[in-house]
């Protein structure tokens, strides 16, 4: 398997801009794009595939520039948002259609083959438009491994997939990687989703990369307010608004920690008691139940504070207007803005 | 332990349910319409005795103004599949300066009066004109000859192929063909085996459309080639398409000829018809192949 290196790409549509983007990747390796919706993560990956020009910077495969090559020419197998299925081949034809090309004379057998690693034999007669979308998933992969790609870039795999579909995909994308010693590259606007297969991660916002590096840098050391909020911190406060409130203690406590752009930390758990270390108060401002326990917004000082009750809360429960003690360690607070960009 | 749930029935095809008046409005509507076509269809077989259409399916003149037609309209639909499906291709794939134009200009043969379209090609080959000279000298005279039905079939009839393949192009998921692309099919192999196998279907009610535009042409032709000289493929005596040969009956009072003649050339056409539906159908013809529908 090949080693592929994005070295500062970077390319126009219309009136946007994306890049430069930066990201290496060895065989077997996953790496997750990240990014809102506009934030150039589809623009990036038909960019990879050949189907946007590469304005600057170079896409280097094996040392070789290949960012001028035709898409056809790139051993590259990408599966666009919706999979790109053909709607008038069956199961059997999709998959077969890569050997057709290369005149294959074992197709037939190396089709069946693949169709009965993805659990597909079954279904090999149907149209794509009869299958459910973990179906279509799996004819997808199975069709772009037929074509013996050097690296997968998929563009939102999880979309419109339902739970168990979902982890039946994970299962797939990981015994490519694992397996195969694929390299994979896939796209989504859900953290969560690219933390359950990815190691490692590029942050895309409104064309520019904010973030680069492994998934213990992303969620320990976010790089700014825009990947901090991304990767699920819920107080993210800027250094401004810091200074405004320093005569507060809790206010001055964080900008004690806060770095050029700020701080961010994920919400502390409410605590019964007090006189616990480094505690504080604030005024129950809403609270409404999640999956970890009650979320909590409290206002300390001016500040408003997500924190959270665990199942196991001793006393009755919260309502507007009560106060409530938290635990909020110096160790949780990250500081944003100061931390290195990229991780090459 | 609970009972498994009963097996849910699985439904085949999807029904509306709906009230008996919007049921009745439907048949009302669509009703009336079939009755418009069928009306006339029945007034010309009433005033068109059995012996008469028998007559005319054997009379010699009703038999080469059929060919002429027949034979005219298939080179028409031919050319068409030329030149019409690339400009189709061209105008769904290809954003450039002048193109709203260029959609205007297609659609300009089928909106204004067809006499028009026969007037302007007549004055582009006018004995003298270079075009006529030119025409005349590769051995395609168009003057009153089955060339220059062949060039009005086209020229009004085309817009439809060049309309039907645009929409059909359109229709592709660019996100398809990026796939086939990235698989390792050029451009033109994408196009081969990805874009036309979608695209067929509708191309193929385009030229469709275009054939039974250029049967039923008579406007342009009774200015181009009113009569029909030998010349080209046709070497018979002097005819004219079966639309023009029609009119010429009715023109000349003869009723009833005029009703045997169209209700004969009816049958013929509403059995081509029907054997492409029938074809279609049951998959002979391949556009139809697969069901591409979820």
């Amino acid at each position: 398997m090949s080693e592929w290196l994005v070295d500062a790409i970077e390319t126009d549509l219309d009136h946007f801009h994306l890049g430069p983007v930066d990201l290496a990747l060895r065989p077997g390796q996953a790496v997750a794009v990240l990014g809102s919706s506009g934030a150039g993560k589809t623009t990036f990956l038909r960019t990879l595939a050949g189907f946007l020009p590469v304005r600057r910077g170079r896409l280097l495969r094996d040392g070789e520039d290949i960012s001028s090559w035709m898409p056809e020419e790139r051993s590259l197998g990408y599966v666009p948002q919706g999979l790109g299925l053909f709607p008038q081949r069956t199961v059997f034809g999709n998959v077969r259609y890569p050997m057709e090309l290369r005149g294959r004379l074992d197709a037939n057998a190396r089709t069946e083959a693949l169709l009965a690693r993805f659990g597909l034999t079954e279904l090999k007669h149907r149209h794509p438009a009869r299958l459910s979308g973990g179906e279509q998933q799996r004819v997808a992969i199975a069709r772009a491994l037929a074509a013996e790609p050097e690296l997968i870039v998929w563009d939102e795999p999880w979309q419109a997939l339902d739970v168990e579909a979902r982890r039946e995909l994970g299962i797939v994308l990981t015994e490519l990687r694992e397996t195969d010693g694929i390299p994979v590259v896939v796209v989504t606007h859900d953290p969560a989703l690219a933390f359950s297969l990815a190691d490692s991660f590029i942050v895309l916002d409104h064309g520019r990369m904010r973030f680069s590096g492994g998934a213990n840098d992303l969620l320990d050391r976010p790089s700014d307010a825009f990947v901090a909020r991304f990767v699920g911190y819920e107080n993210i406060y800027d250094r401004a608004t810091l200074e405004a409130g320093q005569d507060h203690p809790f206010t001055a406590w964080l900008l004690g920690s806060a770095g050029p752009e700020g701080v961010a930390f994920g919400s502390p758990e409410a605590v019964p008691t007090i006189g616990v270390p480094s505690t504080w108060e604030g005024v129950v401002r809403s609270a409404r139940p999640s999956p970890e326990g009650l979320r909590v917004e409290l206002a300390v000082d001016d500040l408003m504070v997500a924190v959270r009750l665990p199942r196991t809360w001793p006393a009755r429960l919260p309502t507007v207007g009560d106060r409530l003690r938290f635990n909020a360690e110096a160790t949780a607070v990250h500081r944003l803005g100061s931390g290195k960009r990229t991780a090459r | 332990m609970n009972a498994p749930p009963p097996p849910t029935p699985v439904r085949r095809g999807r029904r509306w349910r709906t009230g008996p008046s919007w049921l009745a409005l439907q048949v009302v509507l669509s009703g009336s319409l079939l009755l418009l076509f069928l009306l006339p269809i029945v007034a010309l077989f009433t005033y068109a005795p059995v012996s008469r259409i028998v007559a005319a399916a054997e009379n010699v003149q009703v038999r080469e103004a059929i060919w002429v037609t027949l034979y005219a309209s298939g080179i028409a639909v031919l050319a068409s599949a030329l030149l019409a499906i690339p400009l189709g291709y061209l105008l769904a794939r290809r954003r450039f300066f002048g193109r709203s134009v260029i959609e205007s200009l297609v659609g300009l043969p089928v909106v204004v009066p067809h006499l028009m379209v026969g007037l302007g090609l007549f004055f582009l080959v006018l004995p003298g004109s270079p075009l006529y000279t030119f025409t005349n000298a590769i051995g395609f005279p168009v003057y009153d000859t089955i060339w220059g039905v062949v060039l009005v079939m086209a020229v009004v009839s085309a817009p439809y192929t060049v309309l039907a393949s645009q929409l059909s192009f359109e229709a592709v998921d660019e996100r398809v063909l990026e796939s086939a692309r990235s698989l390792g099919a050029g451009p033109g192999t994408t196009f081969l085996t990805v874009t036309m196998p979608i695209a067929l279907r509708g191309i193929v009610a385009g030229l469709l459309l275009t054939w039974a535009r250029a049967v039923s042409e008579i406007g342009g032709i009774l200015i181009l080639a009113y009569a029909i000289y030998p010349g080209g493929p046709y070497n018979g005596p002097v005819t004219s398409t079966i639309s023009v040969y029609i009119y010429n009956l009715f023109q000349q009072g003869d009723l009833a000829d005029a009703a045997a003649v169209s209700s004969f050339f009816l049958l013929i056409a509403f059995a081509l018809f029907l054997a492409v539906r029938i074809g279609e159908r049951s998959g002979w013809l391949p556009w139809r192949r697969g069901d591409l529908t979820p």
